[in-house]
């Protein structure tokens, strides 16, 4: 899995590519890690490249988001789809979170 | 009729048949199935003494042919053999190839080897054949005299090893018919052969070599319909298999993956069905390390190419627990994508190993 992350003014954009999964999952953590300790606290996650999600990938996710939480920041979702968007919705995922077609929509919710 | 005890057979230090007992009695139809190099062909060679088994005794009628002192030629007329690849004399003709032996070791007149001949080659649906020679026949009809010239020396039992396998397809059906004929007449024979819908309609009882010896042993039913041990299953079932023993929760998932792929594209396995075993493979893993003395773990990827099944078997010490019990259905948790690619699963103790079986949906 490869990680990207962009800083837009509103949010930390990270974008994910390859698999998000047993493997790949203390990756995705240990780079949170890395920016909550940065003080960031928005993010926008894209999904666009991930070719394949397992439930490793989904506790990560969810994992950090409740770290974000704590420090009062937020975790916004987009470009869900094919299995990823299987095994979301599968998982009861997609409730949980705000989920947005693209970066762009999550980023301009943030804006207000 | 025929009662081995304890027979074995080495050729040097390699061991093919070890401690095989059985009984088979007058008039019994027996196919004997199993993969290749299982010993199949040792077996009725050492019954027809063409091999010296290495110990053990086989008795026929009572007698135990092992004796030093006996007669082999006698034992041979009377386990007749036929083989996989018709070894008739091509220099005379099919009359002769049936009346040569009957005169010579029977001690038969012309006159009535001849008779006999007829009858034979009338049996065999050859009896316009009797003035050909052995290369103006076909493939089929060269092994119909063979077996004509095997029931002309007035066998007990007729051994066939794998009477159709030099044979073009269009000619099998034509010897697999003869031999059915012999069958109901009440020959008692012994047939190696990998057709096995023959073996399953013309046989009264069936041995499943495998392991250096009759690993299983029952009706056509039994076997073909509800093989009970694994081998004997696979080989019915005609299922492939991918092992692989994972010695600790340090495996190398991707590479797993890899070689389970690799297997699925040689089998030519559905797409779908390959990315749900790829997710099965990896969401049980996982499940399996979070759950004490997992490992070391032997997986197993069994597919049935006529019913095109994926099982998905895990094998883990004693001690361990059913890792689908361990999880909540709460967010996050693997079983609602375990689950919604599976038809069944299994979990049960057997030979001190504890085995989870997944059946996937088919797509
Ligand atoms: N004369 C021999 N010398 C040494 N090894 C032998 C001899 N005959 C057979 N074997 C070995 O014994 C094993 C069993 O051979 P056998 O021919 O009985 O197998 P099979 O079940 O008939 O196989 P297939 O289905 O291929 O005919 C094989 O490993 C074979 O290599
Ligand atoms: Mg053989």
């Amino acid at each position: 899995m490869i990680i990207q992350t962009v800083r837009e003014s509103a949010a930390m954009v990270v974008s994910l590519s390859g698999r998000l999964d047993t493997v790949t999952a203390p990756d995705y953590e240990k780079k949170f890690d890395e920016l909550i300790s940065r003080e960031e606290i928005n993010f926008v996650v894209d999904f666009d490249k991930l070719e394949y999600i397992s439930s490793a990938g989904l506790r990560v996710i969810l994992a950090t988001s409740r770290r974000i939480k704590g420090k009062n920041g937020k975790i916004h979702l987009a470009n869900i789809s094919g299995n990823v968007k299987e095994v979301f919705e599968m998982s009861g995922f997609a409730g949980i979170f705000p989920v947005y077609g693209t970066v762009a929509e999550a980023l301009k919710m943030i804006t207000g | 009729m025929i009662k081995i005890e304890h027979l074995s057979k080495n050729f040097g230090s390699l061991s093919v048949l070890r401690d095989i007992s059985v009984e088979i009695k007058e008039g019994e139809v027996i196919s004997i199935i199993g993969p290749s190099g299982a010993g199949k062909s040792t077996f009725l060679r050492c019954i027809n003494l063409l091999d010296r088994p290495s110990s053990g005794s086989i008795l026929i009628k009572g007698i135990n042919i092992l004796d030093p002192k006996i007669d082999v030629a006698k034992v041979r007329q009377k386990m007749n053999m036929v083989f996989q690849a018709f070894n008739l004399f091509a220099h005379i003709s099919v009359l002769e190839n049936l009346t040569i032996a009957p005169m010579k070791l029977l001690g038969k007149s012309r006159e009535s080897a001849e008779k006999k001949a007829h009858e034979l080659l009338n049996l065999v649906g050859l009896s316009d054949k009797a003035g050909s020679y052995p290369d103006e026949l076909s493939g089929g009809q060269k092994q119909r005299v063979a077996i004509a010239r095997c029931l002309a020396m007035e066998p007990e039992v007729i051994l066939f090893d794998e009477p159709t396998s030099a044979l073009d397809p269009t000619m099998i059906n034509e010897v697999l018919s003869v031999i059915r004929r012999l069958a109901r007449q009440g020959l008692t024979m012994l047939i190696v052969t990998h057709e096995l819908d023959f073996a399953k309609d013309v046989s009264s009882r069936v041995f499943y070599l495998d392991e250096g010896g009759i690993y299983e042993d029952g009706t056509p039913r039994q076997i073909f319909e509800n093989p009970q041990k694994e081998k004997t299953k696979a080989f019915i079932k005609k299922q492939e298999s991918f092992y692989q023993h994972i010695v600790s929760s340090n495996y190398d998932l991707y590479a797993l993956i890899a070689e389970v792929d690799c297997f699925c594209s040689r089998l030519m396995v559905n797409v779908q069905s390959r990315k749900n075993l790829m997710v099965l493979i990896e969401e049980v893993l996982q499940l399996f390390r979070k759950s004490t003395l997992s490992f070391p773990l032997d997986m197993t990827v069994n597919y049935e190419e006529k019913t095109e099944m994926l099982e998905l078997l895990f094998e883990a010490p004693p001690g361990s627990v059913n890792p689908m019990l361990t999880e909540s259905g709460d967010n996050g948790s693997a079983l609602p994508a375990i689950e919604s690619r599976l038809q069944s699963q299994e979990y049960r103790q057997l030979g001190g190993r504890n085995r989870l079986s997944l059946y996937l949906k088919k797509p």
